[in-house]
């Protein structure tokens, strides 16, 4: 006869025990009135417990309870979230669109910029005579290479003799428009005195057009923009005269020849 | 996921009557019942094991109400020993004050012995299966089981069964 511990009276009273061991604690028991006794007790509170909470059998279960009912729901909330989150989604797609349509119009504004102070430059320095350049014509190599160096670009002095002008010498000018940014400005003159400017800079990268001309006062600015650099010449020439002058120009800036169609604002 | 919601709404029963165990409060059991329902539908591709449904679900009903007390807890309220009264006990009966005595004394215990005791006694299930579902070893199961029994034997003992006060 073994010992009976409290773990296995327990787990006869739970009905864990097979045969063998529920026989060995039968007899254990039928001789033991005080384990009996316990037993009893934990069985009439085992009783108690199921009387206490009855179970609950085939009454009615309430319709929240119901697995299917419940699966539909689950179902239909994965749904609405998954369309909550393509209507974000689909928002934010919109959002960001807008956005990049309607973004600040910088860029484009920037080559008016550029304009405005080739512009601003030619009517300072054409005013000028003793100091309207900084390295005259007589030195053209060493400004064309000084220039080219501060520009990072090579740049050839434009030969406008052909055209009635005579290069009169070039200028470094910072350029307000680009952040850091330096230009480049050349002067000619006509005999009879006309000035007329170039204001070169590097290419700037930003958006705008190829080609533009505008009317500031008395001035016309053309501004001409390629890959390497971009232009604009300045004088009081008629725009039809500036035209002509600028593809001689641009030609020997750059070896491709100039657009044609020059869009007039 | 027929097959499988008919085998879950046949374990509706049980689990509401654990739950009521646990919560002592209808309401608060069902609400359990519908979330672990709920959950169980909802992760059943993802997370349930293979095996019978009934265990897993009751393992989830566990930790739900787990969770649910520790918030509780958080929030400082105190379970009402009096709802204890709307309990679906049977009309008074000279029994019912030694009922609702032992329904307050089960109350008392442990959180984790009163799951024990609640799993074995009332769902009548295997000691394994049992410790399976509440995660832990068949000898930590007995030992809470042994003491929730020792406790409670010794609180109802005092009052209801002079007679058997000596025993051990």
């Amino acid at each position: 006869m073994s010992a009976i511990n409290r773990d296995i009276l327990m787990a006869y009273l739970d009905e864990q025990l097979d045969p063998a061991a529920r026989a060995d604690v039968e007899t254990h028991l039928a001789t033991n009135p005080e384990t009996a006794g316990e037993l009893d007790t934990m069985r009439r509170q085992a009783d108690t417990m199921r009387a206490l909470y009855p179970a609950i059998g085939n009454a009615p279960v309430p319709a929240r309870l119901d697995p299917h009912r419940l699966a539909l729901l689950v179902q239909r909330r994965r749904w609405q979230a998954m369309a909550q989150a393509a209507m974000i989604v689909a928002l934010l797609g919109i959002g960001i669109t807008a956005g990049w349509l309607l973004r600040p119009t910088d860029a484009p504004a920037l080559y008016n910029r550029l304009i405005a102070d080739a512009v601003s430059a030619h009517t300072v320095y054409v005013a000028e005579n003793r100091h309207a350049v900084e390295v005259a014509s007589d030195d053209t190599e060493h400004l064309s290479t000084w220039l080219s160096d501060r520009l990072s670009t090579r740049l050839a002095m434009p030969d406008l003799t052909g055209q009635g002008f005579t290069f009169l010498g070039g200028r470094l000018l910072p350029a307000p428009a680009l952040p850091g940014g330096r230009a480049a400005q050349l002067m000619y003159e006509t005999a009879s005195g006309e000035r007329l400017t170039l204001y070169v800079t590097p290419a700037t990268g930003i958006d705008g057009p190829e080609f533009e001309m505008v009317r500031l006062g008395a001035e016309t600015a053309l501004y001409w923009s390629d890959e390497a650099i971009s232009c604009t010449i300045v004088s009081d020439q008629p725009p039809e005269a500036l035209e002509a002058l600028a593809s001689v120009i641009f030609s020997q800036l750059n070896p491709v020849e100039p657009h044609e169609n020059y869009r007039e604002l | 996921m027929v097959d499988f919601l008919d085998e879950m709404e046949a374990c509706v029963p049980a689990l509401r009557r654990y739950a009521r165990a646990l919560t002592h409060n209808l309401d608060h059991a069902d609400d359990l019942v519908q979330d672990c329902l709920e959950r169980a539908i909802s992760r059943r591709s993802l997370f349930r094991p293979r095996g019978p449904l009934r265990p897993w679900l009751f393992t989830i009903l566990t930790n739900l109400h787990r969770n649910a007390r520790r918030a509780e807890r958080r929030r400082g309220e105190r379970v009402d020993l009096n709802t204890i009264a709307d309990l679906g006990t049977p009309a008074p009966q000279p029994g019912h004050m030694a009922l609702v005595e032992l329904a307050r004394h089960i109350e008392t215990l442990p959180l984790d012995q009163k799951e024990a005791l609640l799993l074995v006694t009332l769902e009548g299930l295997a000691y394994q299966e049992a410790a399976d579902i509440l995660q832990i070893p068949v000898g930590t199961l007995m030992s809470r089981l042994g003491r929730a029994r020792t406790t409670l034997r010794q609180l109802t003992g005092a009052t209801n069964e002079p007679r058997l006060r000596t025993v051990k």
